[in-house]
């Protein structure tokens, strides 16, 4: 068999052996939402003149008046159907604030761990060569301080450095300067979306705005990143084929980047896959402090409200995203380690 | 070789911030308002249940009403005045003597967006809506004794009539409101259907009025734009409002939206943070307008039916050993105006006229070890009290003052922080023993108070209070036309209230409107958002 079709047969397995664990996440988010306290349509129900017959209309809204388990074969139903119902938080359906949500978010992601690799594998390999040095201590407080310091506060010192004080970035609110006018939606992504409209003036707000809170979230994953490069550099640097390498005379550069970081970066992939979606969830401080629309603070104010629609959907997408990228990670590895792929 | 890899980092964050920052904005800001907010607009109609109060003041916007309320000043404040009710889409309205029937004359230059003119058929279809539909406004306009379609007449193209089963101090108000918005009825029925009659679900993102703006784009939880009508002429000065365009953006994080409007990114916040609004007072770039919310109450609250808060005495004890002061200054940096301290010789309230009128309390330990010895309970007793973690910013420092005070005569207090909907969950069902709230009545009048607020198993009456005498003066006040009968009514509701102390009012914090030193015309509001109606650039 082919190495293409191998890889095929592998991801369609993997995504099949996943369902499963959808549905179950589907179930199980749906009976945590309603053995939370707090009656959503009390809450809803908060006007003036709220009486009881508000608060049984917004019930019978919801589909809260049916007892649980039709309640969830209703669901279900409609997931099925691609119906993932209404926020009452914004008033618009679930589906269509995940979709024109979800872009601001991957873009902040892919941006924020775009940045974070660039910086991490470099910092990492750096510390792994000279393993003890100044430059090793270096890396570890960089990762210290990423660590510790929190994505709001690290955040809010950007804004308050870069915005307030020295007035080099624009002000931190949204995916774009809000007297810009946004490009034809094609993608979601803005820069890519600017880009493909020839927009370049436009594609530049978009990119300072995506600056401060990509490099907030960046800061936050570059220490495991960073931490997992030195550790599988230094386990390479020490193998035998290296060392094999080394006493055929190889340059340094060629034993380094070939033989050393070619095999160092599978764990960092592993690793890179589970960052991508913690971010992805994470993301909701950083998204509340920039005021980005993007689906973590989505999440967190209707849970907040407990509007159950958008938790729930929130969830799902999660979940399928996390699939998604579990197989995207191993089909990358099986082609960085063809021994992978041999079932 | 360490020091440039390592440069690299720091030089590539910096460079890579300042090339990218665009320097210029395009359009001109002077002809456009930018309002930052942290919550959000959820529909475009405000009547729709679960509606934000950034909804309703939208509403105020792209939909006109009959009427709408005057302003006057308050402490050298422009608030709005309950009292002086002009019309908006009314050119005139008359009262007959026995003030069961109201005329108006509506005006004949009035014009939707879409450049129909309303007439008469428009406001009937509009108010039959209000009182038939399932929506916020039917529940609102009941207290203005407006409940069946068959109370609203059209005469002509261009009178309409209301009449009411009793002569209703608030009948007119509540045409003023946010709810009884006048609707394009031609528009709206075309997108009705046989289960929706009253287009509700067209109408929750679509608008149909003929407001002084129009939307030009809305993001539910994002940004708001909304544009002139150059043909609205329902402002005080006959003219369109001042702004071209208003731009209404949601920014969650309160230090954020007091650095945009500090560094001139924003025009407007009226929702930051007492600290943040104070600096920036003393700073003294920008305008402040801090107006207490004078239709409202954050008070202490007990469930009066629940031992040990069912005695008189025990709401007493706790009335007098709260640390008012302090808590003044540590949730509200002083912004707002006390309810406690008043001095009454005879122990009689001085006014009947209106409520919240401060109270005759200070801290006094001694008194508060007295009445729980009264109680039976002189060794105090043990219990929680809750607030929700919306109101944390000034109901934690509240609470630990709370519990710190109440230690000190043997009341063991533990805190109980609940996310909002848990919260409104306990307070509908009436199991929050002993907790903080706060209370606004678009229509303060002294009975709307009471009515609301003290009366009858709703959940507003958050004290649970059931008494007779309080019921029955609150009723009778409602239709009380003699102003001296009435204002005895209020004497007496003002003093027994104190007698009782079903809940203990402490403040009316202030509404920080924190602006351009060039925006002119703010008023404070009965729904406390701004009416941008109001403004002007200097």
């Amino acid at each position: 068999m082919s190495q293409l079709s191998i890889t095929a047969k592998r991801a369609g397995w993997r995504f099949a052996s996943s369902l499963p664990a959808l549905f179950g996440v589907l179930v199980f988010t749906f009976l945590l939402m309603r053995v939370l306290p707090g009656d959503p349509a009390v809450f809803f129900a908060s006007g003036p003149t709220a009486g009881k017959e508000e608060i049984e209309t917004i019930r019978k809204q919801m589909g809260l008046d049916k007892p649980v388990p039709e309640q969830l074969l209703r669901y279900l139903g409609d997931i099925g159907s691609g119906n993932l119902g209404r926020s009452l938080t914004t008033g618009q359906p679930v589906l269509s604030d995940l979709k024109s949500r979800l872009p601001a978010s991957l873009e902040l992601t892919f941006s924020a761990l775009l940045i974070a690799l660039v910086t991490a594998v470099p910092l990492g390999v750096a510390a792994a060569l000279r393993q003890g040095s100044g430059i090793d201590h270096i890396v570890r407080f960089i990762c210290a301080l990423g660590v510790c310091v929190p994505t709001f506060v690290s955040g809010l010192l950007l804004i308050y450095a870069f915005y307030y004080l020295l007035g080099f970035a624009p002000d931190p609110t949204g995916r774009v300067d809000i007297f810009t006018s946004p490009p034809p939606l094609v993608t979601g992504f803005l820069l890519i979306d600017f880009a493909l409209a020839g927009d370049w003036e436009g594609w530049r707000a978009a990119a300072s705005q995506l600056v401060l809170p990509a490099f907030t979230m960046a800061l936050f994953v570059v220490a495991p990143l960073a931490r997992i490069t030195r550790a599988a550099m230094l386990a390479s640097l020490g193998s035998d084929f290296v060392r094999t390498a080394r006493s055929l005379g190889l340059s340094r550069r060629k034993v380094i980047v070939t033989y050393a970081l070619r095999n160092a970066l599978l764990p960092v992939l592993t690793i890179a896959g589970i960052v991508f979606s913690t971010m992805l969830g994470a993301n909701v401080l950083v998204e509340k402090v920039f005021s980005w629309p993007g689906v973590a603070s989505y999440a967190l104010d209707a849970l907040l409200a407990s509007d159950y629609a958008p938790v729930q959907g929130f969830v799902l997408l999660m979940a399928s995203i996390f699939v998604l990228v579990n197989l995207t990670v191993d089909v990358l590895y099986g082609i960085a380690d063809p021994r992978v792929s041999v079932e | 070789m360490t020091i440039v890899r390592t440069g690299w980092l720091a030089a590539a964050l910096l460079t890579s911030t300042t090339l990218l920052a665009s320097p210029a904005l395009a359009q001109t800001r002077a002809e456009t308002l930018r309002h930052v907010t942290g919550a959000a607009i959820n529909t475009l109609d405000p009547n729709i249940p679960g509606s934000t109060r950034e909804a309703f003041g939208l509403s105020l916007l792209t939909y006109d009403r009959l009427l709408s309320f005057g302003r006057k000043q308050l402490n050298g404040k422009w608030v709005f005045d309950l009292d002086s009710i002009r019309g908006e889409l009314a050119e005139s309205y008359t009262v007959s003597p026995d003030g069961l029937k109201i005329t108006f004359n509506l005006r004949k230059d009035a014009k939707f967006h879409d450049g129909t003119p309303v007439t008469a058929e428009d406001v009937k279809w509009s108010l039959d809506r209000e009182v038939s539909a399932n929506v916020l406004g039917k529940g609102q306009l009941l207290t203005g004794s407006l409940t069946s379609p068959d109370q609203f007449k059209i005469i002509d193209a261009h009178t309409f009539e209301v009449t009411l089963p009793k002569p209703d101090k608030l009948a007119l108000a509540n045409l003023a409101v946010v709810y009884p918005v006048i609707i394009n009825s031609k528009l709206a029925k075309s997108h009705a259907t046989a289960e929706d009659p009253w287009a509700l679900n067209w109408l929750k993102d679509n608008t149909a009025g003929s407001g002084a703006y129009i939307i030009e784009s809305y993001k539910p939880g994002e940004t708001t734009i909304l544009r002139r009508n150059p043909d609205w002429n329902r402002g005080s000065a006959d003219k369109p409002a001042s702004f071209k365009r208003i731009i209404t953006q949601t920014v969650p994080e309160a230090a954020t939206r007091a650095n945009l409007v500090e560094k001139g990114d924003a025009d407007i916040v009226i929702d930051l943070q007492a600290t943040d609004a104070a600096d920036l007072e003393k700073k003294g770039k920008l305008k402040v307008v801090s107006t207490p919310q004078y239709n409202s109450i954050t008070f202490v609250s007990f469930n009066n039916q629940m031992p040990p808060f069912d005695k008189i005495e025990v709401r007493r004890a706790i009335a007098a050993a709260l640390p008012y002061d302090d808590m003044f200054k540590a949730a509200l940096f002083g912004r707002g105006a006390p309810l406690y301290g008043a001095n009454w010789p005879d122990g009689k309230a001085p006014t009947g006229e209106i409520f919240p009128i401060p109270q005759p309390l200070k801290t006094d330990l001694a008194e508060a070890k007295k009445q729980l010895a009264a109680a039976g309970l002189p060794d105090g007793f043990s219990t929680t009290f809750s607030f929700n973690v919306g109101q944390a910013g000034t109901a934690e420092p509240m609470a630990a003052l709370l519990k710190e005070s109440l230690g000190k005569v043997g009341i063991k207090v533990d805190i109980q922080k609940l996310p909002d909907a848990q919260m409104s969950t306990l307070i509908n069902e009436k199991k929050v023993p002993f907790f903080t709230e706060g209370i606004v009545a678009w229509l303060p009048s002294m009975d709307y108070f009471y009515r609301n607020f003290y009366i009858g198993p709703i959940r507003w009456n958050y004290a649970s209070l059931d008494d007779a005498k309080i019921t029955e003066w609150a009723q009778a006040a409602r239709f009380e036309a003699d102003k001296a009968k009435y204002a005895s009514y209020g004497k007496d509701l003002n003093t027994r209230h104190f007698e009782l102390m079903p809940q203990i009012p402490l403040w009316q914090p202030a509404q920080d409107a924190v602006m351009a030193s060039s925006i002119d015309g703010y008023v404070y509001q009965f729904h406390r958002q701004i009416d941008f109606r109001d403004l002007s650039r200097k």
